[in-house]
């Protein structure tokens, strides 16, 4: 077996990865709140359109506005708002999922290393590098998978809510241009959090808040960096920064594991 | 060739030394009875062979290999303190994981061959965490089991088996063995159990191997007592304690006298102070009463 190639290798346990993620609740449970959020949100974002709220001590009134583009959920459209203009919900919108995900990577590894299953996967198999680039990798697919949930949700929510479709000037190549980059992105943050749950191994609850705070520091960017007018640069960007990351951090994930103990 | 060749072996936490200078050898076709007090370094090492922890120095051979070449690092099935499996998968599942990770062809069938060899392919639809403590443990050796491995290091197995599931895993541990080629390094506090099926040991204090030795120079090593049984028990007992050294009463009701003794010499002995010894016989003391002895410095 460990003569194979690392192909080979990382497909064998990408088999098992993959089984373990399709047989995961926490995997389904991610996807349907995935898919399930962006309607919630858009349909009551767009019922509490009007609405005038007034703050008790100041008297001052804030008129809640809805969204007014289906599209808002995923980006700003140029000139446009982010969902809701409120400064709390401008951060409710696709790119929580590199967040969301954070949970997946961290609670998939820390359960490798409470279950004992780390033990007889590293005695039987020598390279720890197939073991980094087999969780990137799922982690990677589950990413992509939320995004894609997401965006399909918010597509429904927006028909359910009955907004607008329109791109303001831009066309669909850009908001495919737009998912590819936010994709691409996701590498990026799920090799952070690779990274921080290797270091923290069976302690969950330090990697999840490691891997949220690390991942809180770049969470900023992500709406600079894929636009919803995106072009094929911006996906050019983030596939470079993706594989930068993945094979930086997953050459330091391999270190780690190397050199720490095990159990 | 050996299966296992330590030499030098030691680990360090910090300041803490767990293992210091540890050498040892396990003789391919050996099941090796690795014996030791709580925290005397067996589980350390053993999960250095298993390469799950990184050594502070010394050298571990595999088959004669570095214990890190990855050709033999294929063959080590491995049971340390739990079995690796998914609590919410079942059994099947599980065995079914490491199968794969193991990249084994007809997986399914092996998998069956393995539940089958610990009697548990009736349990093998059970989710992993419905399982008993004993069932458990047999999983995890089936799932050592699995790939057909030429070393087998684990550590405790015994514990929370019945005395059906001693009984089974003394013959898969025999049967492993029978080729001569497969080797298993057991560590178990059950030196009862263990007596029964070892053929080397090795005796671990504070991180040092003690004694090293095969069953037979083990065997050889025993002394011999004299058990005995009277009608007057109590006095019998302080008539004897006047006399030699070591008299004590064991589980069964006997008193033994460890001194340098013949039965007839007990004998007369009693008789000459009006006991009637009703039953009289010479035995060598067992694996668990040896190791005692060692660990309180006796000979």
């Amino acid at each position: 077996m460990e003569n194979n190639t690392l192909s080979q290798r990382v497909k064998s346990m990408l088999k098992v990865d993959f089984r373990r993620m399709c047989k995961s609740k926490l995997f389904y449970i991610l996807l349907a709140c995935s898919l399930i959020m962006p309607i919630l949100m858009t349909v009551m974002m767009n019922l509490m359109d009007g609405s005038v709220s007034v703050n008790a001590q100041t008297g001052l009134e804030t008129v809640m506005r809805g969204p007014e583009n289906a599209w808002q959920n995923i980006g700003t459209l140029p000139g446009g708002e982010n969902m809701g203009g409120n400064e709390v919900f401008m951060m409710c919108n696709i790119n929580m999922m590199f967040m969301a995900v954070a949970i997946f990577v961290c609670l998939f590894i820390s359960n490798d290393f409470r279950s004992g299953y780390a033990k007889n996967l590293f005695t039987v198999r020598a390279n720890r590098g197939d073991y980094v680039v087999s969780k990137t990798i799922t982690g990677f697919v589950c990413g992509t998978l939320m995004l894609m949930a997401y965006f399909v949700g918010s597509v429904l929510g927006g028909a359910i809510a009955s907004l607008s479709f329109d791109l303001h000037g831009l066309h669909a190549g850009n908001l495919v241009m737009c998912m590819l980059a936010k994709i691409f992105l996701m590498l990026v943050f799920v090799s952070i959090f690779v990274l921080i749950s290797v270091a923290a191994k069976q302690k969950a609850w330090l990697s999840v808040c490691g891997s949220l705070g690390g991942g809180m520091l770049l969470f900023m960017m992500v709406s600079m960096i894929t636009p919803l007018n995106s072009t094929f640069i911006h996906v050019l960007l983030c596939v470079a920064g993706g594989t930068m990351f993945a094979f930086g951090l997953g050459a330091i994930s391999k270190v780690i594991l190397k050199k720490t103990s095990l159990v | 060739m050996n299966a296992v060749e330590i030499r030098n072996l030691s680990k360090n936490f910090g300041s803490k030394q767990a293992v210091c200078g540890l050498n040892m050898t396990v003789p391919m076709g050996a099941i090796y009875g690795f014996i030791g007090e709580n925290g005397s370094g067996k589980s350390t090492t053993e999960k250095m062979i298993c390469g799950l922890i990184p050594t502070s120095g010394g050298s571990i051979k595999l088959y004669g290999k570095d214990y890190t070449d990855k050709t033999v690092r294929a063959k080590i099935g491995v049971l340390i303190e739990a079995p690796g499996c998914f609590p919410q998968l079942t059994v099947w599942d599980n065995m079914m994981l490491q199968a794969a990770n193991l990249s084994i062809p007809n997986a399914a069938q092996e998998v069956v061959k393995v539940l089958k060899t610990v009697r548990m392919e009736g349990a093998a639809g059970n989710k992993y965490q419905n399982c008993s403590l004993g069932m458990k443990q047999r999983v995890g050796i089936a799932m050592a089991l699995l790939g057909n491995p030429t070393l087998l290091v684990l550590d405790e197995p015994l514990n929370g088996l019945d005395a059906d599931g001693m009984r089974i895993m003394r013959e898969v541990f025999t049967d492993i063995i029978k080729d001569g080629k497969r080797s298993i390094i057991v560590s178990s506090h059950l030196l009862g159990e263990l007596q029964k099926v070892a053929t080397h040991y090795g005796i671990i204090r504070h991180g040092k191997m003690m004694i090293e030795m095969c069953a037979d120079e083990l065997d050889a090593s025993y002394r011999t007592y004299v058990a005995l049984k009277s009608e007057e028990m109590n006095q019998t007992k302080i008539l004897l304690g006047c006399k030699y050294s070591r008299v004590e009463e064991d589980e069964a009701g006997y008193l033994r006298v460890y001194d340098l003794t013949t039965p007839e010499e007990i004998v007369s002995y009693l008789y000459e102070n009006g006991i009637c010894v009703t039953e009289i016989k010479t035995d060598k003391i067992g694996l668990e009463e040896y190791y005692i002895d060692l660990m309180k410095g006796g000979k």
